[in-house]
């Protein structure tokens, strides 16, 4: 059996906006990710990892290697592949709900099973009471809710996610990956969350994927065998393992961070 | 003592402004100064009914227009111009603007020519309209509807430019086709801009039905204006033009801006 997301040998580069100089931006990336597993992607920033991502996602078209989804290449975007940005991706001029169904409208969904199916992500997300709101009126926390279950709500197969939390502030970020996490556990969507922020990588990850400065390669890969149940903030800080993992991440991004060359 | 003084008169502009009905005063208030100014004047210089005839006189003769039914005649003409006009306006100018916004191609080869038509104004290409439909209502109607096409065609050009790439991209990832993206995505987002580019196009259109009615007319408030320049009516000239301001504010206020409000301010895409 094959994995549920394959990378092979991929490589990227692009000419820099202003400058037009070469910009090599990953360099032979080899990734698999199993059905149902959380891949968390770590890195310094600038290491290429928001690239993978849209390479992924299909918005970004690629020569070198090949990524699969299912034994099928990824050639565009396609809603087998779900996509969590990191912020104001969501519609402002739709509501709560009918940005979660946005995905299933698309399909052609008939209303009934659409409205039954938004309302449980609604409630999945904790978002009852806010469904006929605008984006304009929730915090940048519920607005990451509703980007959420916008992507479940289509069901993909697959779950990609770009620093969603990265802009939320630090008390609501501990909040949302306990969240995530739990609708990991419910879901069992196979997701890859690519974070610059290494205490979220080894948090959510059951694996994660340490990327090296540019050129991005995969430079290591931590597997962290906490059971998703246990991962509670107040006491996986007190687990040898978590901190263990999340110490050699750390080191490991660290190397990438100071290295001169 | 002196603080105590701005204290309350703070205190007092803050009570004021919350005062429901106090904008509604503030405006009378300027509106009374006007005319006390206006009938100062009026008082003041010699054959005030030729060269500026005080408010009473003015309000007085509207009363008799009204009852010659000639007001509510020219003023029912010309609102039926300019509704027309502007709506033929607006129906191929939104639908251009997008189309120019949605396809390079398009784009492209249109701009330049949009963009030299754009600097001859209504006025500007009267002559030649004149030249091949003589004074007529079609001439009145294509200088209006000439006015109106373009303010609005290049603010939904703007607006579809302007929706952020973000938006695409999700609505691509969530498996949505080309025509989905037009419908769900570019055209909301291009909202404020088609709401503001059809307020500027109606109201370009407005002073396009007076200019018009003047040059080209035989009805309608324009044509009052003008006609009582010629015959030494004064008053019915200025009636005319308060009617003409009136008007616009009443529609602007009624009509425009609820408009707008009710759609874009709701989204959060205008920050008031």
């Amino acid at each position: 059996m094959t994995a549920k997301l394959v990378v092979e040998g991929l490589s990227h580069h692009y000419p820099d906006e202003y400058t037009g100089i070469d910009v090599h931006a990953l360099d032979d990336i080899n990734i698999e990710v199993e059905e149902g597993e959380f891949v968390a992607v770590v890195g310094p920033s600038g290491c290429g990892k928001t690239t993978l991502l849209n390479i992924l996602a299909g918005l970004l078209p690629y020569k070198v290697g090949s990524a699969y989804v299912d034994g099928v290449k990824i050639e565009g975007p396609g809603p087998e592949r779900g996509v969590v940005f990191q912020e104001h991706a969501i519609l402002p001029w739709r509501s709560v709900a009918r940005n979660i169904g946005h995905g299933l409208e698309i399909r052609g969904v008939p209303e009934a099973e659409r409205k039954s199916r938004v309302s449980e992500y609604i409630n999945l997300v904790g978002l009852e009471g806010f469904e006929d709101r605008y984006p304009h009126e929730l915090s940048g926390g519920m607005k990451q809710r509703v980007a959420v279950a916008r992507t479940l709500c289509a069901d993909p197969e697959v779950m990609l996610m770009d620093e969603p939390f990265a802009a939320v502030d630090a008390q609501t970020r501990i909040t949302l990956q306990e969240e995530i996490n739990r609708i990991s556990i419910a879901t069992k969507k196979t997701t890859m969350f690519i974070t610059h922020a290494v205490d979220e990588a080894a948090f959510l990850g059951d694996r994660c994927f340490v990327m090296s400065r540019r050129p991005g390669k995969v430079k290591a890969i931590v597997d962290i065998k906490i059971p998703r149940e246990k991962r509670i903030w107040k006491d996986i800080l007190a687990d040898e393992e978590f901190v263990a993992a999340r110490d050699n991440i750390l080191k490991l991004v660290r190397e990438e961070v100071t290295r001169d060359d | 003592m002196t603080n105590n003084l701005t204290d309350r008169l703070n205190r007092f502009q803050a009570f004021w402004r919350h005062f429901s009905g106090a904008e509604a005063i503030n405006n009378i208030l300027v509106i009374c100064i006007i005319l006390y100014i206006w009938n100062f004047i009026s008082g003041a210089i010699d054959n005030p009914a030729r060269y500026l005839p005080a408010p009473d006189v003015v309000f007085l003769s509207s009363f008799d227009l009204f009852h010659k039914g000639l007001l509510p005649v020219y003023f029912g003409e010309t609102m039926a111009r300019l509704v027309t006009g502007s709506f033929i306006g607006l129906a191929l100018g939104i639908p251009f603007g997008l189309a120019l916004g949605l396809n390079k191609t398009i784009s492209d080869i249109f701009h330049p020519i949009l963009n030299f038509f754009q600097s001859v104004s209504g006025i500007a290409i009267f002559p030649i309209i004149v030249i091949w439909w003589g004074n007529s209502e079609k001439t009145v109607l294509a200088i209006i509807l000439y006015t109106a096409f373009f303010p609005v065609a290049f603010s939904v050009l703007s607006g579809v430019r302007t929706v952020p790439m973000r938006y695409v991209q999700a609505a691509q990832t969530l498996g949505a086709s080309h025509w989905q993206i037009v419908k769900d995505v570019l055209i909301p987002g291009a909202m404020p801009y088609i709401a503001t580019g059809s307020r500027l196009s109606i109201g370009f259109g407005w002073r396009a039905v007076i200019a018009g009615e003047m040059l080209a007319g035989r009805q309608g408030m324009g044509w009052m204006i003008f006609t009582g320049q010629d015959a030494d009516r004064t008053h019915e000239v200025i009636l005319g033009m308060v009617v003409i301001g009136l008007t616009w504010i009443v529609l602007d206020r009624y009509l425009l801006r609820p408009f707008e409000a009710d759609t874009i301010e709701r989204w959060g895409l205008v920050q008031r």
